[in-house]
């Protein structure tokens, strides 16, 4: 990946304002993240982190402000968007009569990938969910669950990576890996958001910090 | 009796009555009002029972007053029969039922605090029993005696009819708690898909009937009375395996028991939302989790049509939905012999309506929540239509087979084929619309107005929740019904089919609108020169408090 693809702004949020009634959870935020740069947004629960990312990807509409990827404003129908920008929010559902391994091809052929399967195994391998590959989704444990969302963004094309609170529910040993895998993705070029409580994670993927809310006394 | 704990000096034996006495006391003695002030403030809910119940009996009047027009052989041995097949459905229903909750439930709470004591589980639990074997004796007499009684059966076939289910349905459910005790489930399930294909013999039986195909002569020695056969064998059944039930309660486990209790509960939330998709949701997933695992196979194209493909997949996966679907190709055929070929689009539609719902599970889990949807590179009307795209099929077949039913070519009014066709047509389509709109219909909105009712509050879309799919069925086929030209129906379902496909769409259009009005907002605050910029995000949050 070149100096120049490296420095392409993938998202720009300008004066975002999202209320909840009479609560303003974020004013005036503003952030921008360029290809193969990765931004940790952090904070106080409450502080807004899950609200701007899911401003991000849609799933709320801000009252004010705009967002645009990759030079497109934002629109969450838009298949454009949706071709571009990989989530894993908590927002996530699964097919209950689809097997892990199923769900996986589905998502790698919907994107236009012809033979999928070297792909999903190699995610599967990865999010360590190779034996629970014929498992349907309301059996795997919340750990396995978060794997396969976490395995849902790496299977298919994706040029913006929205995370919340990536590591949650993963052992040590699932935070190491993921932050390998963050880390080798941004050497390809892929812009990150993510909001963590995690150091380590951070620190591994070298996330710029935004300090969302009041910092802690 | 008592012994001696070395930390806890005189511990003593659990009396299990007093333990039931005392939590019947935490929650009965915690009720702030009686039944009658409950009912009092639930008058809608009364006025709903006494509207129903009131439509009820004037069906059941004009029932009886339709049967003199039902005079020729075969219509009145199809009606004869129609009791038989209600009974084998009753009874198959029973046994889906025990299979899925229990009989026996105990609450997660009683799981938690009192299974864990050393107590005498069948104490606690033989009330729990007794409980299960009346509702299912007394639902299964009220449904069979209903049937009966639609029917335009006599006071005394009701009360067979009543007796047959509710004594079946007794025995049915003692049996399978008996087998609950011993951690057994195929012969329940071997019992379920027999009684289960009885029924659909019996409707088959009674399309037969109708075309002539099976002699009346048979039917006669299948008489009204063989009924109490099924009374008599179902109470003999029911107080053995009662007896068998009772000595194995002790062995029941107590994750086998709360899971269906937590099933109901579940079950019960999404009721009282009236989002019965939703319960239908938990019922998926429950099986689901007792399925565990699928034998993977590998999709097939790209894009939208990988999409199309994993449906298909789906078919062979999960045959029971084409089973059922298969089954009811069979309805208008049936609906035609009992003589009411008038209403055979809408009772038909319905029918089509709860077959294709299996069929539409992508559709579902695409509806629901945006997080997957998300995931798929396509604008949400074209994920709507490629999801749609079995069902439209399924109902298609469906349509060309029961077409000859709508012609009367096997009895009933006969009509010709144009007619006969366009109205298959319509039936078709009008149930996969009422399947798409029960599925894919936005549950009630608990974030908007909210209006004041006797029993609380209640969201305004959860009143027309009940009627989701229904609503299509009657806009979609009740023109034919009243007689009017065929074209009407199929406008009103181009209409509904567009309506339906852009539901998703309509909120991207929303957002639009949005979008445009604070860009243009913007644009007038800046040829004002006002600075349209956001506020300071250090404003404090004032905690509101009452003095």
């Amino acid at each position: 990946m070149g100096t120049v693809a490296r420095r392409e702004q993938v998202l720009k949020v300008e004066k975002l304002k999202k209320a909840y009634g009479p609560v303003t959870i974020i004013d005036g935020f503003d952030l921008t993240v360029h290809a193969g740069e990765a931004v940790a947004l952090t904070g106080r629960n409450g502080a807004g982190k899950s609200t701007v990312l899911r401003c991000i990807v849609g799933a709320d509409r801000p009252d004010d402000g705009t967002i645009t990827v990759c030079g497109i404003r934002m629109t969450e129908t838009s298949p454009e968007i949706r071709r571009t920008v990989a989530t894993v929010i908590d927002d996530l559902d699964f097919f209950p009569d689809l097997s892990v391994v199923e769900h996986l091809d589905l998502l790698a052929r919907a994107h236009g990938i012809h033979e999928p399967d070297d792909l999903v195994d190699e995610v599967l391998e990865e999010v360590q969910l190779v034996p629970q590959a014929s498992q349907l989704p309301s059996t795997l444990s919340s750990g396995q669950r978060r794997r396969l969302a976490l395995a849902t963004a790496f299977v298919r094309p994706r040029r913006l990576l929205v995370l919340d609170e990536p590591e949650q529910r993963l052992d040590v040993e699932g935070v190491a890996w993921l932050g390998k895998r963050l880390k080798s993705d941004l050497a390809d070029g892929l812009a990150i958001v993510l909001a963590s409580h995690e150091p380590s994670l951070l620190a591994a993927i070298g996330a710029r910090e935004v300090q969302l809310g009041v910092p802690r006394a | 009796m008592s012994v001696i704990d070395e930390k806890f000096g005189e511990v003593g034996q659990a009396d299990e009555r007093q333990l039931k006495l005392l939590m019947r006391d935490w929650r009965r003695g915690r009720a702030d009002r009686n039944l009658l002030e409950a009912f009092q403030d639930a008058y809608v809910m009364v006025f709903a029972v006494v509207l129903i119940g009131a439509m009820l009996i004037s069906a059941i009047v004009q029932a009886q007053q339709s049967v003199s027009g039902c005079d020729t052989d075969q219509c009145l041995a199809a009606r004869g029969l129609l009791p038989w097949a209600a009974v084998a459905s009753i009874l198959a229903f029973t046994l889906v039922a025990c299979r899925m909750f229990g009989p026996i439930v105990a609450s997660a709470a009683e799981g938690f605090w009192l299974m864990d004591g050393p107590i005498d589980r069948r104490k606690i639990l033989a009330g729990r029993l007794v409980g299960a074997l009346g509702a299912a004796f007394a639902a299964g007499a009220l449904f069979g005696a209903l049937v009966a009684a639609l029917t335009g059966s006599g006071v005394t076939s009701i009360l067979t009819w009543a007796a047959a289910a509710g004594l079946g349905a007794f025995g049915l459910t003692a049996f399978a708690a008996a087998e609950q005790g011993v951690e057994r489930r195929w012969i329940t399930a071997t019992l379920q898909w027999v009684v289960g294909g009885l029924a659909v013999a019996t409707l088959l039986a009674l399309v037969g009937i109708s075309g002539g195909w099976i002699s009346v002569e048979p039917l006669q020695e299948l008489s009204v009375d063989f009924a109490w056969i099924i009374s008599g064998a179902g109470l003999l059944l029911g107080l053995v395996s009662a007896l068998l039930a009772h000595l194995r309660l002790r062995n029941i486990r107590r994750q086998r028991l709360t899971a269906g209790s937590s099933l109901i509960a579940g079950m019960q939330g999404a009721a009282f939302a009236m989002d019965f998709a939703l319960v239908r949701d938990i019922l998926v997933e429950d099986k689901a989790k007792r399925r565990g695992h699928v034998r993977a196979t590998r999709g097939v194209g790209m894009g939208v049509t990988a999409l199309i493909m994993r449906d298909v997949q789906r078919l062979w996966r999960n045959p029971l939905p084409m089973v059922t679907w298969l089954g009811t190709m069979v309805v208008p055929y049936a609906i035609q012999a009992l003589g009411i070929a008038q209403l055979n689009p809408p009772i038909s539609a319905l029918v089509l309506m709860v077959a294709l719902i299996g069929f539409c599970n992508s559709l579902r889990v695409l509806s629901r929540t945006k997080g997957l949807q998300r995931c798929f590179p396509f604008d949400p009307g074209k994920i709507k239509t490629a999801t749609m795209v079995v069902p439209a099929a399924l109902a298609l077949i469906w349509g060309i087979a029961t077409a000859p039913a709508f012609i009367g070519v096997l009895g009933g009014v006969r009509v010709d084929v144009v007619t006969g066709l366009t109205a298959a047509l319509i039936t078709a389509l009008a149930g996969f619309l009422a399947a798409i709109r029960w599925v894919s219909a936005k549950p009630a909105d608990y974030g908007g107005p909210i209006v004041s009712i006797g029993v609380g509050a209640l969201p305004p879309g959860m009143m027309f929740s009940v009627l989701r799919g229904i609503d299509m069925v009657a806009l979609v086929t009740l023109p034919i019904v009243f007689g009017w030209p065929a074209w009407i129906s199929l406008a009103i379902a181009a209409i509904a089919f567009a309506f339906l496909r852009s539901g998703m769409d309509r909120e991207a259009l929303m957002e639009q609108q949005a979008e445009q009005q604070k860009i243009l907002a913007a644009e007038k605050a800046k040829r004002k020169g006002g600075s349209g910029g956001a506020k300071s995000g250090a404003d404090k949050i004032k905690v509101q408090r009452r003095r």
